[in-house]
């Protein structure tokens, strides 16, 4: 029984007796939501997380974050067309947070330190998986079935690694040593069984490495060109892009010197052949395009497929674009060309209902040029796997990249009609290492999406201040003759400063908010980091449900959910 | 020994008699004279306390209850809108059953702005919960607040003692101080049951919910009806050190035999028995001294009113809309009489107003008479200055 005092005092511990939590409604909770960058990387890097060890000065483990996800960031770094930084919130605050000059920066320290890896040595008995061919899709897949503790077996049918990387990224953009000591570096993991110059359906079937694995990855690319003709005209010294700029970037030279060129297509195959003929001296550089620019607010049904940096360079460099334009016939002297008619093309519906460009009469002009260069694309060159190629192209699940009606055997990357960038392929090799997997070990494959990304209006920007981004250097236009690689990199204190400026969305800052304006003190903090990530953990018995917390959560890692 | 002193000075020196280790105010007149005096005091090295010169009213209180609550004697003294900016921190006090003395130098409350006496700032407080004594003489005063610490430590209720600004405090009298030993002798050490402790902790000031606010209030009222008992035993235990009587909860005066009695507050009881000494002409009146308004000594009154046909409640204090404020307690409580007096009630000497001689005369004539009691009036005041409306 309760006696009152005089005064009605309280002795130590009664006013705890008052548990005002029964008062609440909503509670709030730790919810750990995806960044807009991590949603929407293709590879499935986690930026935000990567960053905040940045922030921290863990440099090494901020590396081990991104090759959780992708263990080639310096090739990413560089030739990656970011997509996470078109989403980027701090976007809608200043600018976005310069992510690939971090991502480039780490993978380039890890080389320069010699990081290892976080990949065990698997065991004798380890499952043996198949990985064919050594592109971005193929490496992906192999060093993620190793971290999952497979063995791996990796064909390649060149006599060296690296696929489209190697082959079709000029070295303006990718220097060859950085290329080099990336992929020794990853080639090098235990056990890893690599066999260049092994070509599927030559040196080894299907049916065979399906015998001896667990299951098969197929990274064939897309290698075989495709034909090309202008009502039934094809010039006599017709080559494909694709294969002068593999010449290029293998010797350093094209075996004609035009001074005025006519690229038809436009991919990144395209544009990057336009700027190394502008390198190479061709005067006049037309690139002949059913689609527009990809600028930003361009819809990405009406743009060009190359990435806005590589088309914003070209341009830059003198290339000239023709949007919305077809070739409607080759002008011949003999078997030469010495110019195009072009017309406009338009958008119509057709019978189906979809629309579909014709060329619009009536607008046709001519453009004179020596040669002209298709740049159409490619198709999945199937030597080995005929039967599994439709249209040209590997049909898959988007997510998991199951090859249609077929059991054990995983495909991603160029192969696929969807995708065309090494960031793309990372992501898929990625998703089929975990699919290939789950399949040994017989499990379901749920369906797999991109995680959901916090919008910019739960962030709470009233704790941050506005700082411009680092950005990288970029060689002036005039100078962009050589091999010389166009984007330099951030200094280690402008990648901090890039870290800093993360706003560290849907995820713990530990910046002590909800402790010090909880009014009820219900937010304890922690000095071990709590089992959520966080430093904080809610006490449920007085916390009165106010949202307090949850509103001045600079990140929206504070939900309130109803009780 | 005599000595003639102003109020305020016989205030500050019995104030440092009494000893409180913290004394916290801010000035306002007509309280200035008393807490200049202490801190006089203190600068001299004749009373050693912590004085603490504070911002406003509302922290001298705060003060003052964080020190009694820490365990020392406290102190405090204001007036008028002094004691409405303490006003939320006096309800605190007294709840919290902290043991206080102030002085509440009477003045009147703005606005208009008026500096000088009427009893309305301490009245205003009326139910705060802390004990209020009236004091009629400067003597009083001095006596008055020797028990009030003795009152409010043993009851655990905060005491203000009240006297009339300038009519006390800024008057000159010839008044006997109590010596260091006669003080000591009577009050003990400060010491509170309820106090502060590092060593046993305790929490002053939390919440209570409504499962336990209204046992809270009857304990506290309980306290104040029981605080009858000690008040009249200071009274009668100071007597014994020093001779002399503040009157108890009620003191009657004049002539016992007389059916007409005159109730007051406060110092104008002074100037109402010098004109009836004055004019043996003049009907006779038992006057009755009302001494401790709260606790409101209803049977003590009862007793005090015995044989009286008439009663004149007379106040420096108003409830505009309703009339007098101590007229309508002492109504309630004769009614419970046998023969009960008519209770005629009034209020005069507003503002500072002087309270003449000639007082007596017209409001004994008022009730000259009356079958019924008389309608509450501001008996000074002259309608004749004012708009017809406003009459």
């Amino acid at each position: 029984m309760i006696q009152i005092p005089p005064g009605a005092f309280a002795r130590p511990g009664t006013s705890l007796e008052f548990k005002t939590g029964t008062w609440r409604a909503d509670r709030p909770v730790h919810q750990r939501r995806a960044a807009p960058c991590h949603s929407a990387c293709p590879a499935g890097e986690d930026a935000q997380a990567y960053l905040a060890k940045v922030e921290l000065g863990d440099m090494r483990g901020a590396w081990e974050t991104v090759v959780a996800a992708n263990p080639l960031p310096a090739i990413t770094g560089r030739v990656c067309h970011h997509p996470c930084e078109s989403a980027c919130n701090r976007a809608y605050y200043d600018e976005s947070i310069t992510i690939h000059g971090v991502e480039r920066f780490l993978g380039d320290e890890a080389l320069r330190q010699g990081w290892s890896y976080p990949v065990p040595i698997p065991s004798a008995e380890a499952p043996r998986m198949a990985v064919v061919g050594s592109g971005p899709a193929g490496l992906a897949a192999a060093y993620h079935l190793l971290r999952g503790g497979c063995r791996v077996t990796l064909i390649e049918a060149m006599p060296a690694a690296g696929g489209t990387v190697r082959t079709a990224i000029p070295h303006y953009r990718l220097p060859p040593d950085v290329l080099e000591q990336e992929l020794d570096h990853m080639l090098a993991l235990p056990g890893l069984d690599f066999r260049l110059r092994t070509q599927l359906g030559r040196d080894v079937s299907l049916e065979e490495l399906r015998a001896d694995h667990e299951a098969v990855f197929l990274g064939p690319g897309r290698r075989k060109g495709r034909e090309w003709s202008a009502d039934f005209a094809v010039p006599g010294n017709l080559r494909t892009g694709l294969q002068l700029l593999e010449a290029w970037v293998a010797g350093g030279t094209l075996p004609e010197q035009p001074r005025s060129v006519a690229i038809v297509g436009g991919g990144n195959t395209a544009v990057d052949l336009a700027r190394v003929l502008r390198r190479e001296g061709v005067d006049q550089v037309h690139l002949i395009s059913h689609q527009r620019v990809p600028a930003p607010g361009v819809p990405a049904d009406d743009a060009m497929r190359a990435t806005y940096r590589e088309v914003s360079q070209a341009l830059e460099e003198g290339v000239t674009i023709h949007e919305h334009r077809g070739v409607r016939r080759l002008i011949l002297r003999g078997e030469r060309v010495v110019g195009m008619e072009l017309v406009h093309m338009k958008k119509l519906e057709d019978a189906d209902g979809r629309l579909r460009r014709v060329a619009f009469e009536g607008t046709e002009t001519v453009l004179h040029v020596d040669q002209v260069i298709p740049a159409i694309g490619q198709d999945v060159d199937g030597m080995g796997f005929e039967s599994l190629v439709r249209r040209g192209y590997m049909e898959v699940e988007p997510w998991w990249g199951t090859v249609n009606g077929q059991s054990g055997i995983f495909s991603g990357g160029d192969a696929r009609s969807d995708h065309g960038t090494v960031s793309e392929a990372v992501g898929d090799g990625r998703r089929a290492a975990a699919a290939m997997l789950r399949y040994r070990a017989g499990k379901q494959l749920e369906p797999g999406a991109a995680p959901e990304p916090i919008p910019y209006s739960d962030l709470n920007l009233s704790y941050f201040e506005s700082a411009p981004a680092s950005k990288e250097p970029v060689l002036p236009p005039e100078q962009r003759l050589g091999l010389e690689e166009i984007e330099g990199g951030l200094q280690a204190n402008a990648v901090r400063h890039e870290a800093h400026r993360c706003l560290s969305c849907g995820d713990c800052l530990a910046c002590d908010n909800c402790w010090t304006l909880c009014p009820d003190q219900s937010v304890l903090k922690t000095r071990e980091v709590a089992a959520d990530g966080s430093h904080y953990v809610f006490d449920y018995d007085f916390c009165k449900g106010c949202g307090i917390c949850a509103h001045e959560c600079p990140t929206g890692y504070i939900r309130m959910i109803p009780e | 020994m005599a000595l003639a002193l102003e109020g305020s000075q016989a205030l500050a020196r019995t104030v440092a008699l009494c000893r409180p280790q913290v004394v916290a105010a801010y000035p306002i007149t007509p309280q200035t004279h008393i807490v200049e005096g202490i801190a006089k005091l203190v600068a001299d090295g004749k009373f050693n306390c912590e004085m603490v010169s504070v911002e406003s009213e509302h922290s001298a209180a705060s003060v003052a209850l964080g020190a009694a609550a820490a365990g020392s004697r406290a102190y405090t003294a204001s007036a008028s809108q002094g004691i409405l900016l303490m006003a939320e921190v006096l309800y605190d006090i007294s709840g919290l059953r902290i043991p206080l003395v102030m002085t509440c130098a009477n003045r009147a409350l703005s606005g208009p702005l008026n500096i000088w006496n009427d009893q309305q700032d301490s009245m205003s407080m009326r139910d705060s919960g802390w004990i209020q004594l009236y004091c009629a003489t400067n003597q009083e005063a001095v006596d008055t607040t020797v028990q009030a610490f003795r009152i409010a430590e043993r009851c655990e209720i905060p005491v203000m003692v009240c006297v009339d600004g300038f009519t006390l405090t800024h008057t000159l009298e010839p008044l006997e101080l109590p010596t260091a030993e006669q003080v000591d002798g009577f009050l003990p050490a400060y010491s509170f049951r309820h106090g502060l402790d590092p060593a046993e902790p305790r929490s002053l000031g939390t919440l209570v919910g409504p499962e336990h606010f209204s046992e809270v209030r009857h304990a506290h009222h309980q306290a104040m009806m029981r605080a009858q008992e000690e008040i009249e035993q200071a009274d009668a235990d100071w007597a014994a050190v020093v001779g002399r009587h503040c009157g108890g909860l009620v003191e009657t005066r004049g002539d016992p035999e007389a059916r007409l009695g005159i109730l007051t507050l406060g110092s104008v009881l002074g100037t109402l028995e010098d004109a009836m000494d004055l004019d043996p002409e003049l009907p006779r009146a038992r006057f009755i001294k009302l001494r401790s308004y709260r606790p409101f000594p209803a049977e003590a009154l009862r007793q005090a009113c015995e044989g009286l046909d008439h009663l004149i409640v007379l106040e420096r204090a108003l409830s505009p809309g309703a009339g007098g404020i101590v007229g309508p307690e002492v109504q309630t409580a004769v009614i419970g009489m046998a023969e009960p007096p008519r209770v005629h009630n009034y209020a005069a000497g507003l503002g500072g107003r002087d309270l003449s001689l000639d007082l007596y005369s017209r409001i004994v004539q008022a009730v000259f008479g009356a079958e019924r009691p008389r309608e509450f009036a501001i008996i000074d005041a002259d309608p004749a200055l004012l708009p017809e409306s406003d009459r």
